[in-house]
Order: structure tokens, then C-alpha cells, then sequence
């Protein structure tokens, strides 16, 4: 559902989507902390003053380059990496593991963010084993459209 | 093109090759680095040498240090000055008949 996603779950959202993800912090345009994943504040705090550092030292660091300021930044150290991606409103940084793919974190960071303001909610697949609401046979998968929408249009046809 | 290779030895040089390849990607994969990203998706590298890149890197450390608490998965420290810890090698003790 579009706009069900609060300023204070959206970094436990992010952790949810993804397994390397250790702890995730959300802060608004003022630097102010909104959201974080731990359940320990002290920790959470800490992650949030030091996202904040982060920001002002990458703008610092990169003033000079005649481009426009970082939307998204890595910083990979050896026992893990950050990432954190900004909107004008927000800014949303996570700690993940070594091993995880920054191309995968920072789509992750991008579509929790486009959710949190507004845009389509991301979808999360399951498998039949889990009881997924989709069609369990082939028989009723093959009688399914492929555009819910195209079919039901023909069906609401066949019937006038 | 590649050219094939026929021969064992060649065969096994091949191998080699690969696995150099391997753990120099992996070293180079483990080096500490900081990317900055623009709207676009265009990455750029903060060089070594660049104004905030030390400063930047320690904020990732802690950041990471703070994260990993509990997980007990610890950075190793880059700084000279600062020993690097060793991480705890696990053995898996052999079934004894005694635990049975």
C-alpha cells in the first residue's frame, strides 16, 4: 500500500529487505535522527551523529569537483561498509556487512527512500512453499493473464 | 579472441591464472575506498590523498565498529599505530566418542 511507510520505520524497513544490512539510521533535511533500526537508542544515536559527520565531510571532501553534490556515498572498510543515500528531506544510511554488494544496498537505499516519499511500495516475492497468494498450479497460473487488467476488461466484455 | 589452450600444462597455467586473478580481485575488493555517487548513478572515487579521505574512512570504521556491537564481527583496524586484531580461527573439534 502506497504511504504506509513512517519516517520511524523506514530504516527497520530497510534492514528487513536486506540481509546484510546490520543497523540503519534515517535523518531529516536538519540533521535531526527520525528513525533507526536498533532497539538500542545509545547505539542508534551514535550511528546518527557519525552519519551526520559523514555528510559534512563529504561535501567538505568533494567541494571543489564542479559536480553536483553526492546523492549516494560508500565508504567500504575492512570490517564492513556504509552506504547512505539523500533526498532533500531525507538522508538514510546503513551499516552492512563486508560481503554485501553495493550496487544491491544502494538500490535498496534508493527504493526505501522513493517509498518514503510517496512512490510505489516495494513489492517482496514469496515462494509457494510460504503460501503465496499467487496460483500454486500450472493450470491455474496458465489461466491467469498476464495483465490483470487486459483480462478483467475482457471478461467484464464477454459479459455485456 | 582467446586463444585455447590444449595441453595439461597449459590446462593447469590456466587454472592458475584464475586463481591469481581471483585472490587479486579479492585483495583489491577488501582495500578501504570511499565512492561518492551523483543523481545519475556516476560513481567517483575519493583518492587517497584527497582532502577528508582519512577522516572519512575513520567515520566508516566506527560507524562499522558501532553497527557490528553484538555480532561480534569486528573490524580490523587500517591505522599504523593500532595492532590489528587477529580473527578468532574456528576449528571444528572432531566428534569424539565421548560426546555421543
Amino acid at each position: 500500500m502506497a504511504g504506509t511507510l513512517t519516517p520511524e520505520r523506514t530504516a527497520a524497513r530497510l534492514c528487513e529487505l536486506s540481509s546484510d544490512a546490520r543497523a540503519a539510521v534515517l535523518l531529516d533535511a536538519a540533521g535531526a535522527m527520525v528513525g533507526f533500526s536498533d532497539t538500542d537508542k545509545e547505539r542508534a544515536h551514535g550511528l546518527g551523529d557519525l552519519t551526520r559527520q559523514l555528510l559534512e565531510t563529504v561535501d567538505r571532501a568533494t567541494r571543489d569537483w564542479n559536480a553536483e553534490p553526492a546523492e549516494q556515498i560508500e565508504v567500504q572498510v575492512s570490517g564492513g561498509a556504509v552506504f547512505a543515500s539523500r533526498t532533500p528531506r531525507w538522508t538514510l544510511a546503513v551499516v552492512a556487512r563486508r560481503a554485501a554488494l553495493a550496487s544491491l544496498m544502494l538500490y535498496d537505499l534508493r527504493a526505501v527512500l522513493g517509498e518514503l516519499e510517496g512512490g510505489p511500495p516495494i513489492r517482496r516475492s514469496t515462494s509457494a512453499a510460504e503460501g503465496a497468494p499467487g496460483p500454486a498450479t500450472e493450470e491455474a497460473a496458465a489461466s491467469e493473464s498476464p495483465v490483470p487488467e487486459l483480462g478483467h476488461g475482457a471478461e467484464s466484455e464477454d459479459s455485456r | 579472441m582467446k586463444e585455447k589452450r590444449k595441453g595439461p600444462i597449459a590446462r593447469a597455467a590456466g587454472l592458475a591464472e584464475g586463481v591469481a586473478a581471483t585472490v587479486r580481485r579479492m585483495q583489491r575488493e577488501r582495500e578501504p575506498r570511499i565512492l561518492v555517487y551523483d543523481e545519475t548513478g556516476y560513481a567517483r572515487l575519493v583518492q587517497p590523498e584527497a582532502r577528508g579521505h582519512e577522516r572519512l574512512l575513520e567515520i566508516g570504521e566506527e560507524m562499522v565498529s558501532i553497527a557490528a556491537g553484538e555480532d561480534g564481527e569486528r573490524p580490523r583496524h587500517r591505522r599504523a599505530g593500532r595492532v590489528a586484531e587477529k580473527p578468532r580461527r574456528r576449528t571444528k573439534r572432531p566428534a569424539s566418542e565421548d560426546d555421543e
